[in-house]
């Protein structure tokens, strides 16, 4: 047991789950809490003590046990700031953990790669994702089943990926 | 990219639409599946791309000419063809008299807006309150001029030029919940903007888009 720890490659791990906690952090407390930054940073330490530690027994996978982590670190920042600030800060409705895309010029490419999309695959993304209709609203309002408007959001979204990849 | 099962909770996740057993089985699972997360990572990049440039890139879904042909027919379908032929004669009656009497005849067009990007044909909302610019503190309610019934309108709350907050409503003003009051700061600026759609989901009408920002936050 003891030994998996120490072979664990900790840069390797801090690399790959950084973004993973960033994003999970900024969804629960809003990427306009200004403090998210350092709690990313406290669970990065925490992680790295644990491991250290030896005290990752292997019994769940190592993205569970800093989801684990993670989880509680969020709830404590919530609990602390609900007692000062009344109301806990809460992401609502649509609060991108990203708060903007960072390059204009990208913005504007996917801007236009949408623009351009089929009528049909680009009425579906404004109906779901402007208008954030759920499912079966989209589907009422264009008349097809709830199915059809996943496969049309999901074949939307696959055509822009390989947009967003490059 | 291998298709996962928990892959269609994305959208679902992004827009807090999960209940807490849902969203903390999602989460534990995008901390172990890349696949999903990078995924997910797009889709929310897209999504603020969307809620940024939406009125640009969607220019064409909120004003189709179809509406327009379909008011032309019912006022078509009003008369008759015979009457219409009355009609058209006595009205050319009328305009001959009218140009003779009054020399200036004024043109008559149908009123046409822009209000950022989205060319609207009809008539514009009047914002009832806030309009005053310093507020002393945050806005709990916002209202506007009705403009028929049966009509559906969206609010918008913009923090300079991001969309900050929206919903959408049948009556013509909405209360804020306090927790759309703490996404607020004091003395910073705001502005807030009404468009509102027939039942069949067609922009009828915009407002123009009023700023305002407050004292404290108390």
């Amino acid at each position: 047991m003891e030994k998996r720890n120490k072979d664990l490659d900790l840069d390797a791990i801090v690399a790959k789950y950084r973004p993973v906690v960033s994003f999970r952090v900024k969804k629960s407390i809003g990427v306009r809490t200004p403090d998210w930054e350092d709690v990313v940073n406290e669970i990065m330490i925490n992680v790295v003590e644990k491991l250290k530690k030896d005290e990752f027994r292997g019994d769940s996978s190592i993205g569970t046990f800093i989801y684990t982590i993670t989880s509680r670190r969020i709830i404590d920042f919530i609990r602390k700031k609900s007692k000062v600030l009344k109301y806990a800060p809460e992401p609502n409705p649509y609060l991108s953990p990203q708060e903007h895309v960072e390059n204009r010029e990208r913005a504007q490419w996917i801007a236009d790669s949408i623009e351009k999309l089929n009528p049909k695959y680009k009425e579906v993304l404004y109906l779901y994702y402007y208008q954030e209709l759920s499912r079966d609203e989209v589907a009422k309002k264009l008349n097809i089943s709830s199915r059809r408007v996943s496969e049309r959001v999901n074949y939307a979204q696959k055509l822009l990926r390989k947009v967003m990849k490059e | 990219m291998k298709k996962c099962n928990l892959e269609n909770m994305i959208g679902d996740y992004l827009f807090d639409r999960l209940d807490e057993t849902q969203k903390e089985k999602f989460e534990e699972h995008y901390f172990n599946c890349p696949q999903c997360f990078e995924k997910m990572e797009q889709t929310d990049e897209m999504i603020t791309v969307i809620k940024a440039n939406g009125s640009e890139i969607f220019r064409d879904v909120y004003a189709p000419q179809k509406t327009r042909r379909s008011r032309l027919e019912s006022v078509l379908a009003f008369l008759t063809p015979r009457q219409w032929t009355m009609a058209a004669v006595s009205a050319a009656l009328i305009l001959v008299v009218a140009i003779g009497v009054i020399p200036n005849f004024i043109k008559t067009t149908s009123p046409e807006f822009f209000i950022n990007d989205d060319l609207v044909r009809g008539s514009s909302i009047a914002l009832i309150s806030p309009v005053i610019d310093n507020l002393d503190q945050v806005p709990s309610e916002f209202r506007w001029q009705s403009v028929g019934n049966k009509t559906e309108y969206k609010l918008f709350i913009y923090h300079q030029e991001e969309l900050l907050w929206t919903t959408t409503t049948m009556d013509n003003f909405v209360t804020l919940s306090e927790n759309i009051k703490s996404l607020m700061a004091p003395s910073k600026k705001y502005s807030w903007q009404v468009k509102a759609f027939s039942a069949e989901g067609t922009l009828i009408a915009v407002s123009s888009r009023v700023q305002f920002c407050f004292v404290t936050s108390k």
